[in-house]
């Protein structure tokens, strides 16, 4: 796709699909996005415009980069078949005072602790000898079934 | 004082022109009418008003510039571009000289009639979604062609007949500078890449800049300015800076202009006569260019009826180069076809299709 420079409105894509629809994107001067989609047949097109970030959330829905946002985790598609969780938790009482080697996080789930935040101190990629406290903020990894069992088992939620 | 008031009250303006999707500039005049010289004379054009409408011209007109590429016109954009000029031009000019103006004025008049405004046209391509149409590439394109015969119009209207030679020789040179500025540009982006207040002072100063150079070369500073934008075109973030500063002042040119404007001196004839020009000129040549580039005088028509809006370069060269009555004649001209145009724009679809349809029933019954 080659966009087409519009001198005084901005640039524009132009995607025709194979049942012959029409799909236009431009990407205003002001900042904000047109998208423009012009069924076969129709004489009139749908129209909406949208901010730069509602374009890019737009852009990350069908792109499937970020497939769900929650608010305490997001699930990544890196590749075709492998959708990954990323998830913050707090520490419960159940795992605290316990190694992450203790609690074989990885044995028993498969989940990785990717980051654990401590009094805003954060620690990138802890040793299976690090000991987690009650409170402390742990960023784990994992498939989506994964980090439920994670949830299930080791913080006991 | 005066002016703050009257940026305020543009700002009110703005808001409602945005709400009721109607172009900002037939207000902002129309509200200058009314406080000005015509209306409650509360509104005063000294020597500071005179300055910052100038320079609301001259930031417009370097604007302008920096997005003039000569490089990108195909040979369609020229065929229809010229159409456009031919036919408008030439209608608007026979029509001058019929009702008793001079070469002169009939040249500025049949400049400022020809000429659409690219402000309310794109914006309207935008606000009333029209962007998708194949139409709308060729009036963009025909705006460009539009800004690069207005440079053409500047220089003639300046033109001292009895010096031409050393004139055109002073322009020839001057372009040659600003091609070499242009071939050079790229060293100075690091000035416009800075986080501190250099960028927006060297933007600001732009404007007198056009002036100061205006006045040692004896060329028309509407043209230096184009041109310095042409020069810098290269570096794109000088248009984050420039924009603001356009933006404010033309607003406050376009208010002051409407009240400088004396409604007495209003030409009522010439008026009614431009504007069916005005409207039935676009109208024609939308229909030519829509028959040799579309190939389809649908299109055509609605190219046309989206370029109808007269606006910002119609009232710069009537306030830059013409007496008062050509001043107040060229607002009415201005007013009527902006909010038209921008209202054929809006229902050009509806409009078109009724053409259609009573054109197929004329047909048919004969």
């Amino acid at each position: 796709m080659r966009p087409i420079d519009l001198s005084g409105i901005g640039t524009k894509y132009e995607l025709e699909t194979e049942n012959g629809n029409k799909i236009a994107v431009f990407f205003l001067e002001t900042g904000r996005v047109q998208i423009y989609i012009l069924e076969k047949g129709c004489a009139k097109p749908c129209v909406i415009e949208l901010s730069h970030s509602e374009a890019i959330k737009l852009g990350n829905i069908l792109s499937g980069a970020i497939l769900q946002t929650e608010r305490e985790g997001f699930e990544i598609s890196a590749m075709a078949d492998l959708r990954l969780n990323i998830h913050k938790y707090v520490a419960t009482k159940k795992v605290s005072g316990k190694s992450i080697k203790d609690l074989a996080i990885r044995k028993r789930t498969g989940v990785t602790v990717i980051a654990v935040s401590r009094e805003g101190k954060t620690t990138v990629n802890p040793t299976p000898d690090f000991v987690i406290r009650e409170g402390d903020v742990l960023l784990v990894i994992g498939e989506s079934e994964q980090v439920k069992k994670f949830e299930r088992e080791i913080l006991g939620i | 004082m005066e002016i703050a008031v009257a940026a305020f009250i543009c700002s009110v303006l703005a808001l409602l022109s945005r709400r009721y999707l109607i172009p900002s500039i037939p207000l902002y005049i129309v509200a200058g009418l009314i406080l000005g010289k015509s209306g409650f004379g509360i509104f005063e054009v000294d020597e500071v008003v005179e300055f910052i409408t100038k320079v609301g011209i001259l930031f417009l007109l370097f604007y302008i510039g920096l997005h003039i590429n000569f490089e990108k016109l195909s040979k369609n954009v020229f065929i229809s571009g010229i159409f456009d000029l031919v036919t408008n031009f030439s209608l608007a000019f026979i029509a001058s000289i019929l009702l008793g103006f001079s070469y002169y004025e009939s040249f500025i008049l049949a400049s400022a009639i020809y000429i659409s405004s690219s402000a309310i046209v794109l914006h309207s391509l935008i606000e009333f979604r029209k962007l998708i149409f194949k139409e709308a590439e060729t009036i963009v394109w025909l705006m460009v062609f539009e800004d690069i015969i207005l440079v053409l119009i500047l220089i003639f209207s300046s033109a001292e007949v009895n010096q031409l030679p050393f004139f055109l020789a002073k322009i020839s040179a001057f372009t040659l500078a600003i091609y070499l500025l242009y071939k050079i540009s790229h060293n100075f982006k690091p000035l416009f890449s800075r986080e501190d207040e250099v960028p927006l002072l060297i933007s600001f100063s732009i404007a007198t800049v056009s002036i100061t150079f205006s006045e040692i070369l004896g060329i028309p500073e509407g043209f230096v300015a184009i041109m310095l934008g042409a020069a810098l075109s290269g570096i794109r973030e000088i248009e984050r800076f420039v924009t603001p500063f356009k933006d404010v002042f033309i607003v406050l040119f376009f208010f002051f202009f409407g009240a400088s404007v004396e409604v007495k001196a209003v030409n009522l004839t010439a008026a009614i006569v431009f504007i069916l020009i005005a409207v039935m000129g676009k109208i024609i040549s939308g229909i030519l260019i829509g028959i040799s580039s579309h190939k389809s005088v649908r299109s055509g028509l609605e190219i046309g009826f989206d370029t109808i809006a007269r606006g910002e370069f119609s009232i710069f060269l009537a306030y830059a180069y013409g007496s008062g009555e050509m001043m107040s004649t060229i607002a009415l001209v201005v007013l009527v076809t902006s909010i038209l145009g921008a209202f054929m724009a809006k229902h050009s679809y509806e409009i078109i299709s009724k053409l259609e349809r009573s054109v197929k029933l004329i047909t048919s019954q004969r």
